[in-house]
């Protein structure tokens, strides 16, 4: 063959290779095109998407907020009530502590129990507990027979103390629980027992 | 054949087969270029018989792992590399001198042959993974690209100079 048809025959194969290449390289990146076209396309939809739940979350937010505000504003006035009211109830109130041991190992206490000024000991328990008591004319008081349903039984009876804060001890109450009134921050205690009465 | 060519084309085969079988960056490869040179100096047959053995014994030992079915297609590819070195060799006729010009011829027909290489064994991965020539070829683009550009440099650069190396040790005078 002579050279120069055998140099333009090799040529012209080193050519197609080269427009081969080169096609092969314009649909690599067509098919990556499409590929980006499709993914951005895919993108747009999710971004569009996101916007609308993130819109309709933004206004749930705002009507929530609204919501919460209002019901803070009801709540600051309710309270601001309430404390108005406490106030006024202050005046007519005392806190006492009532305490009822059932002599089984069971003691209960009422801390702080909230009573009107000027109440006796036999109102106060009957305001934590549920009391039987019978009233004696001959006495002028009440006396009690039972205290949340546990009744004075054989030698046994409820029995009433207060706590006398100088000498840092119980000391068994002297009248019947209806003669007592009690006093602001008093501690009283009710105990089911045999009486040892001094 | 005398005993210098038995020599050289033994040394050319196991040179083949242990640059074809040492790790280097993907589809950067000699092999191509080796068989070439054998079709062109021992002859067609010589240069396709070695280049089938090559990826013969590269498809069970290659860093890459197995070859697998794309294997068959790597044989005949690269046989066809060798044995086109021997008819490249006829064209040139006999007694013809290797001038620089062969140099460029070289590198067009290292071109030209790497593509068709590429494209048989990309035919093969898309049989085994059933897939659609075109894709593959599409998606192995840059391999491709890298292929024939390196063997494009190394025909270009070394083929006429080893022509001659090669020749004169196995006793040719060109």
């Amino acid at each position: 063959m002579k050279e120069t048809k055998r140099s333009l025959i090799i040529m012209a194969l080193a050519w197609i290779t080269s427009l081969f290449l080169v096609s092969l390289v314009g649909a690599y990146y067509y098919t990556e095109f499409q590929k980006e076209k499709s993914a951005n396309t895919a993108y747009v939809n999710m971004y569009n998407n996101l916007l609308k739940n993130y819109t309709s979350l933004l206004q749930s937010y705002t009507k929530l907020l609204n919501d919460y505000n209002s019901l803070a504003q009801s709540y600051e006035a309710e309270r601001q009530n309430l404390t108005y009211w406490l106030q006024q109830y202050e005046s007519c109130i005392m806190r006492v502590n009532i305490c009822i041991d059932y002599g089984n190992g069971t003691i209960l206490w009422y801390n702080q129990t909230i009573v009107p000024l000027g109440c006796n000991l036999l109102q106060a328990t009957r305001m934590v507990a549920l009391v039987n008591s019978t009233y004696w004319p001959a006495y002028r008081a009440s006396f009690v027979d039972a205290i949340n349903g546990v009744w004075n039984k054989g030698a046994y009876y409820w029995m009433w103390y207060y706590w006398d804060k100088d000498s840092k001890t119980w000391k068994y109450g002297n009248c019947g629980a209806d003669l007592y009134v009690l006093s602001d921050g008093e501690t009283v205690r009710w105990r089911y027992e045999i009486p040892n009465y001094p | 054949m005398k005993c210098k060519r038995v020599a050289v084309l033994t040394v050319m085969s196991a040179v083949c087969v242990g640059i074809q079988l040492t790790p280097r960056p993907p589809n950067v490869e000699f092999t191509s270029f080796i068989c070439f040179l054998t079709g062109f100096l021992f002859g067609a047959s010589f240069g396709s018989l070695l280049g089938a053995l090559t990826m013969f014994i590269n498809g069970f030992l290659s860093p890459w792992g197995f070859a697998g079915i794309i294997m068959p297609f790597q044989m005949v590819g690269m046989a066809l590399i060798g044995f086109a070195g021997g008819i490249y060799r006829k064209l040139l006729g006999e007694g013809s001198s290797v001038s620089k010009a062969l140099n460029f011829e070289s590198a067009c027909l290292a071109a030209f042959l790497t593509l068709v290489y590429d494209i048989i064994t990309n035919a093969g991965y898309a049989i085994l993974f059933n897939l659609e020539i075109i894709i593959v070829l599409i998606a192995g683009v840059w391999f491709s690209i890298i292929h024939v550009a390196s063997n494009t440099i190394l025909f270009g650069a070394a083929f006429c100079r080893l022509v001659k190396i090669v020749g004169s040790l196995a006793g040719e005078n060109l």
